[in-house]
This record gives structure tokens, C-alpha cells and sequence, in this order.
């Protein structure tokens, strides 16, 4: 009986390890750790300002979480790698500026979804993610540099933003 | 413990009840005189390893008790209402037995459901005071509630061998313990929903509308969720608490009817489980909607890697019990006829694992995702959904198929169809195999709207409809059959009851591991997108991290319930001295 009970025992002891050794050893390991907010120097040169777009697309602002890098048929938001000539497309087509384009789509992106996908995207400037001006336009900056011309600055680039923000509290797109 | 008069086993209870919630309030009281005031953000920081996983265990470890003794009074009434109605003494004291289980467990339950009461508003004052002032009348309620419960509970289990001759009286009051069972479930599940998906307050956390704050889109999915979870995880217990008894019994009687409770728990435990991905997934759907971002992050984002972990563990579990049921088999007279069968239903299961365990491609860096593209380029196609819903299905009708197989290995079919229904059995398995395998392929080439929202749900009814199907047809065609030979419980090889304690500890990992990934499904939020948490330890750790503070809950609640396994088999050798008097 005392037998049994210890293998019983050993039982539960070596199922543990094994699992904790599957999480140790086998799966990837890397923390989430909250967002930190990002300052940037008014005038800083349209390069940092991608490369800090970049970064953010791929860290904080969690965009890949939907979008994909490159083009797929299954995919849930626009691929990242043709975004910018994307918004450029969609901004002739609405006969608006590609700026304005932009910033609607990070602010208020109900207000116009580009045909085939679903209306699932949160405003950036709003929690969880709560990106910042500064960072809003370094995004800006980064998704044009995929395919387009970069013509977005900081702090130049602040009013237009302000603009949308404006018109999507407006339509109660923040409630 | 049952030769306590009722008025005394129902007075223990309740003192028990109330001295441990009166030393936690006392605790709290003192500690927060005795201990530094919270930092400006508004927390106290636990010693040595942090408060964030402090009260993980803690919770996590009080949640592993929650879900036995909530859910073993579920099927411990059936079987009590079951084996009443039919006369049948076993299912009383099974039932009996499960009520013993749980009652004991009760005050462990509220041991630590004290400790956590302790220290969440020692650590988090702030975040509870908000709690407190958005559903602080819920926790009175849910106070109230629980007196309630434990006043049932011990009435219950004490009044079992008075109201033998009222069983009626004493199955309503099974029945009312579940009912306050399930208004304990909805109160915790609201504090939840709220945290995750919080609606009723404004964007600064002001409150708007008390109703909404109650009912968010996770309230009722995850009551629904853990009710049914509870079921398969209080069986499995129960399951344990058999193959713990089976390895400890001395007379072949005694091994008899623990081997019978193993199998009975364990076809509870097994059997429910086939409920859960139907309610999982109207509990992401619900996820989704609220906030699609969340429901990503959760699904393919940063937990991804640990639903690969989930998929391990389920497979683990199917490979467990089909493993006892493949062993089960050497008991039934006339299992022998089926050796030859089950090897397939083995390569059946371990396909579906290999498939299911295959991760879809994540990218961890912009350099990997470029390198990689949309998927990765040899195991991208077995690591979407399409093929790994496809595998998880085929494997639990696998599954079904041992079950169904072993139940009726002992039987010959004596109506005049029985031909033809082998012929309508044989077709079911190979339109339903056919029909999933032909919907998962399908969903390669339809969008991830159709593939979710009208592949996945057809495939999974298909498999549902022929479980359903098989089961009906066993029962009419195996009606007055011939018995070869009754089944020989208790003589079972011990490692077949190692296989019972394996899904036991499996499905405890699980669990723990599943709440971590639910309640991290916030991230660094307290209430998500309301309450920021911005103590210093607020961020998901990595996968290997999460393991380890798993395994030390799940050993650290199955010490306790050792113990409790332990006190019952020490109480009953008590209970026997007494009555022989020696």
C-alpha cells in the first residue's frame, strides 16, 4: 500500500516537472511589460520618427497583434508592408489628403473601413493603448514609409491630428 | 464524521465558517494598523517574491478549491437523485462519499478564500477601494450567500442517514446547496467580467449605470464556463480520491467499488469536458466583442505559445483516459475482441495531437516576421485553426469510441438489426470523420469570418450530432443483450488508477495555467482600459515564469487535497473503532 501511495506520489511530482520543463524549456520567453510613453524633440528628423514608429508598431501599440507583415488571404487587418502605399490609394480615392487619411484611421478608425475588412480597430489615442501625440504621428510616419513618401512631422503634424481627434470625440466615437 | 447529530455537525460548520472569516477580518484590521501605509500609487508590496505572486497562488489555490466543492454537490446530488429513484444503494454512497469530499474541502476552501481576503486589500487597498465602491454591495451579497451555502452544505452531508427515509426532503436540499453554489459562481464571475471587460463606467471609472457594471460581456459566458469546468474538475477529484482509495484498499470489495467510482468520475469528468470548447467558445466570441484587440492578444498575441501549453495538456489528458479505457478493457469479459481495434483509435489520438500540438508561426520580432511571412513555411498549414480544430474533434470522437467500445465489450446485441446497425454505426463514424475532415480543408480556403463563425461551429455539431447518434443507437441496439460476463471491478493493474491521478494533476495544471492566461488577458490593467496597474511587478511574466508559480499552486493544492483524502480515511477508521467498540 505504502508502495503504491509513493509511486502515486512520484506520479504527481514528475508530471509537475515535466510541464514546469515544458515552460522552462520549449516555449519562448519573453515578458509584456507595460508601455512606457515615448517623448519626442519637437523637430526631430523624419528618419527617428519612423524608426521610433517602428518600434512602437512592434511593441506598445500591439498593431501586430491584427495586422500581418506581409499580405495574406487571411488576413485581419491590412498587411504592414504595403500599408502606407495603401492609405495613399484610399486617400486619392476619398479625394481627401493621405495625412488626413492617416490620421482617421489611427484616431477614428470607424469612421471610414476599407472594403473587405471589419470595423475591429481601437482608436490609438484611446485606452488600452493610449498613444500619445508624439506617438501617434512617429506611427504615422512609419506605416507612410511602407510604400509611400514620408510627409508627416513633429510637432507639425500636431493640429491635423488634433483636427481628427476633434471630429471623432465629435461623432461620440470615444464613448 | 456522519455519526455527528445534525444539530451538531451543522453548528461545527457554521462556527468553523465564521471564526475563520472573523480571524480574516481581525488580520485585517490588525495588519493594516501594524503595517506601512501603501505607496502614492496604492500598494504594499508582499516580501520577498511581490505581491503579484502572492496572490496569484493564493487565488489561484483558493479557485482550485472553489471549483471542487462548487462543482462535486453537482454530481453528487444526480447520482444521490439517480440512485434513489432507481433504488439502487451504490449511487447513494457514492454520493455520500463525493459529499464527504466536499464537505471537509469547504473549510479549506475558506481558509484560503480568509488568507486572499487578507491580502488583496493589504496590497492593493487602492484597487479594491475602487471595487469596492463600483460592486461592494455584491460582496455583502455574495457574504450572505455563502453563510447560506455552508449552512446547506453541512445540514446536507449531517442529515444524509437521518432523512434516509425522506430522500425527497434531502435531494431538494442537494438541490438548494447547487443553487446557492450557482449564485456564488455568478457574484465572482461579475468582479471578474468587470475587471475584463468593464462596461457602466465612465472612461475615468466613474460609475455610470449599475446594471451594465454586472452585466459585461463576460459575466455570463465565464459563469457558464467555470459551471461546467467546475463539473469536470470536481470528477476528476473525485476521480483521484478513487484511484487514491483502490491503490489503499486491502479487501477485493473495497477495490471493487473504488475502481467502479474511478471509472464513474472519471466518465463524468471526461464526459463533461466534451461541453467545454462549445462554451469556450461563446466566451471568446464574447471576448471579441467586447474588444477584438483583446481577444487577439489572448488568442494568437502573446499567449500563443501557451495554447500550444493547453493543447499539450488536453492531449495529454485524452491520451490518459484512453489509455484507462484501453486497460479497462482486460476487466470486461469479451473486451479481448477489441485489442485489435483500439490501436488505431491510438494512431487516431496521436495524430490529432501531433497536429494540434504544431505552433502557428508567431513573430517575435519585425526581422522574424519578414523572414517568415504569413505563416511559417513547413508547419504553417497544420498550425491554423482549420487543422487543429479538425484534429482536436477526430481525437475526442477517438475518445468516444474507446468509452463506447468498453461499454459495450461486454455485451452481444440480440435484435434482429443488430447487423444493420453495425453497418449504420460504422457509417456514422465515417460520414462524421469524412464531414470534419472535409470542413477543416474547406477552411483553408475561406475567410476567418466564415471559418469561425460557420465551419467550426458545423464541424463541431457534427461531432455532436454523431456522439448523440452512436450513444442512441448502442442504447437500442444493446437493449436485453446477451451479457458475456459481468465486468470484474476492482481488478484493475494499479498503473490503470495512475492514469486516473495523472488526467487529475493535468487538469489541475490546466485550470491554473488557463486563469493566469484569462486573468493576464488584462495585462497591466486592473480594470482594463479604466484602472491601470502600475505596481512595479504589473507585466506578464515569461511562459517559464508562469509555469513554475503553476506547479507550486497545483502541488500545493494537491497536498491539501491529499490531506483531505487522509482526514476522510482517518475519520473513517475512527467512525469504525467507535462502533466496535474497540
Amino acid at each position: 500500500m505504502k508502495k503504491g501511495v509513493l509511486k502515486l506520489a512520484l506520479i504527481v511530482i514528475v508530471l509537475n516537472l515535466v510541464f514546469v520543463y515544458i515552460g522552462l524549456e520549449y516555449l519562448p520567453q519573453s515578458e509584456s511589460k507595460p508601455p512606457k510613453t515615448i517623448v519626442l524633440k519637437p523637430g526631430i528628423s523624419q528618419a527617428d520618427l519612423v524608426a521610433i514608429g517602428e518600434k512602437i508598431v512592434f511593441g506598445k501599440g500591439q498593431c501586430m497583434v491584427c495586422h500581418s507583415e506581409q499580405p495574406s488571404t487571411t488576413e485581419r487587418a491590412p498587411a504592414m508592408s504595403t500599408i502606407g502605399a495603401e492609405i495613399a490609394r484610399e486617400a486619392k480615392a476619398r479625394g481627401i489628403p493621405p495625412e488626413q487619411q492617416l490620421f482617421e484611421a489611427l484616431v477614428n478608425p470607424g469612421a471610414y473601413v476599407v472594403k473587405g475588412f471589419e470595423n475591429i480597430m481601437p482608436p490609438a489615442n484611446q485606452p488600452p493603448t493610449s498613444l500619445t501625440d508624439g506617438e501617434i504621428i512617429a506611427v504615422a510616419a512609419y506605416l507612410q514609409s511602407q510604400g509611400a513618401s514620408v510627409t508627416v512631422s513633429y510637432p507639425g503634424s500636431v493640429p491635423l491630428l488634433k483636427a481628427q481627434e476633434q471630429k471623432a470625440a465629435q461623432a461620440g466615437a470615444y464613448k | 464524521m456522519a455519526e455527528v447529530s445534525v444539530g451538531k455537525g451543522l453548528t461545527k460548520g457554521i462556527v468553523k465558517f465564521l471564526v475563520i472569516l472573523g480571524a480574516g477580518f481581525a488580520a485585517l484590521f490588525v495588519l493594516k494598523g501594524v503595517l506601512a501605509p501603501p505607496t502614492a500609487d496604492g500598494y504594499r508590496f508582499f516580501p520577498v517574491i511581490g505581491s503579484r505572486d502572492w496572490i496569484w497562488v493564493v487565488a489561484q489555490t483558493h479557485l482550485d478549491f472553489a471549483a471542487f466543492v462548487l462543482g462535486v454537490p453537482i454530481f453528487a446530488v444526480t447520482m444521490e437523485f439517480i440512485g434513489w429513484r432507481k433504488g439502487d444503494p451504490r449511487l447513494d454512497r457514492i454520493a455520500y462519499d463525493f459529499a464527504k469530499l466536499f464537505t471537509l474541502a469547504y473549510t479549506f476552501t475558506a481558509f484560503m478564500g480568509a488568507v486572499f481576503l487578507v491580502s488583496v486589500p493589504l496590497l492593493y487597498p487602492k484597487f479594491i477601494s475602487y471595487m469596492m465602491q463600483i460592486l461592494g454591495y455584491t460582496w455583502w451579497i455574495y457574504l450572505g450567500v455563502m453563510l447560506a451555502e455552508v449552512v446547506v452544505c453541512y445540514l446536507y452531508f449531517y442529515s444524509w442517514k437521518k432523512l434516509k427515509d425522506r430522500k425527497g426532503l434531502h435531494v431538494f436540499l442537494g438541490g438548494l446547496l447547487n443553487f446557492f453554489g450557482l449564485l456564488l459562481l455568478l457574484i465572482t464571475s461579475i468582479w471578474v467580467g468587470f475587471m475584463t471587460t468593464p462596461a457602466g463606467v465612465s472612461k475615468t471609472g466613474a460609475l455610470i449605470n449599475r446594471w451594465a457594471t454586472i452585466h459585461t460581456h463576460m459575466w455570463l459566458p465565464l459563469t457558464l464556463h467555470r459551471f461546467i469546468a467546475n463539473i469536470v474538475f470536481g470528477a476528476g477529484i473525485a476521480a483521484a480520491y478513487a484511484a487514491f482509495r483502490f491503490i489503499t484498499s486491502k479487501t477485493p470489495e473495497e477495490k471493487a467499488y473504488y475502481d467502479w467510482m474511478g471509472y464513474t468520475s472519471a466518465t463524468i469528468s471526461i464526459g463533461v469536458s466534451l461541453l467545454l470548447p462549445g462554451v469556450g467558445y461563446l466566451l471568446g466570441v464574447e471576448i471579441y466583442s467586447f474588444n477584438e484587440q483583446m481577444g487577439i492578444q489572448l488568442m494568437g498575441g502573446f499567449f500563443a505559445w501557451l495554447w500550444v501549453m493547453q493543447a499539450m495538456l488536453i492531449g495529454a489528458i485524452l491520451f490518459f483516459i484512453n489509455y484507462y479505457l484501453w486497460i479497462s478493457l482486460h476487466k470486461m469479459p469479451g473486451g479481448e475482441r477489441y485489442y485489435g481495434q483500439v490501436k488505431y483509435l491510438f494512431i487516431v489520438v496521436l495524430l490529432g495531437y501531433v497536429i494540434w500540438i504544431t505552433p502557428h508561426d508567431i513573430a517575435l520580432s519585425l526581422s522574424e516576421a519578414r523572414r517568415i511571412g504569413a505563416y511559417h513555411p513547413v508547419l504553417g498549414k497544420l498550425g491554423v485553426m482549420a487543422a487543429k480544430n479538425t484534429a482536436v474533434i477526430l481525437s475526442y470522437l477517438a475518445t468516444f469510441l474507446s468509452f463506447s467500445i468498453f461499454r459495450m465489450s461486454n455485451k452481444e446485441p440480440v435484435v434482429p438489426w443488430a447487423k444493420a446497425g453495425r453497418v449504420l454505426k460504422a457509417l456514422i463514424i465515417t460520414v462524421s470523420t469524412g464531414g470534419v475532415l472535409f470542413l477543416g480543408v474547406l477552411g483553408y480556403t475561406v475567410s476567418a469570418e466564415v471559418r469561425v463563425g460557420v465551419l467550426s461551429p458545423i464541424q463541431f455539431s457534427l461531432f455532436f450530432i454523431a456522439i448523440l447518434a452512436l450513444f442512441l443507437l448502442d442504447f437500442f441496439m444493446y437493449r436485453g443483450a446477451r451479457i458475456i460476463g459481468e465486468p470484474r471491478w476492482g481488478q484493475m493493474p494499479e498503473r490503470s488508477q495512475y492514469a486516473l491521478i495523472a488526467i487529475t494533476v493535468t487538469f489541475t495544471w490546466l485550470m491554473g495555467m488557463l486563469g493566469y492566461m484569462r486573468a493576464g488577458a488584462r495585462q497591466y490593467w486592473h480594470v482594463y482600459g479604466i484602472m491601470m496597474n502600475k505596481a512595479p511587478d504589473a507585466y506578464l511574466p515569461t511562459a517559464g515564469v508562469a509555469s513554475i508559480i503553476v506547479t507550486i499552486t497545483t502541488l500545493l493544492f494537491l497536498l491539501m487535497v491529499a490531506f483531505v483524502f487522509w482526514s476522510i480515511m482517518r475519520l473513517e477508521k475512527f467512525s469504525e473503532r467507535r462502533v466496535t467498540g474497540q
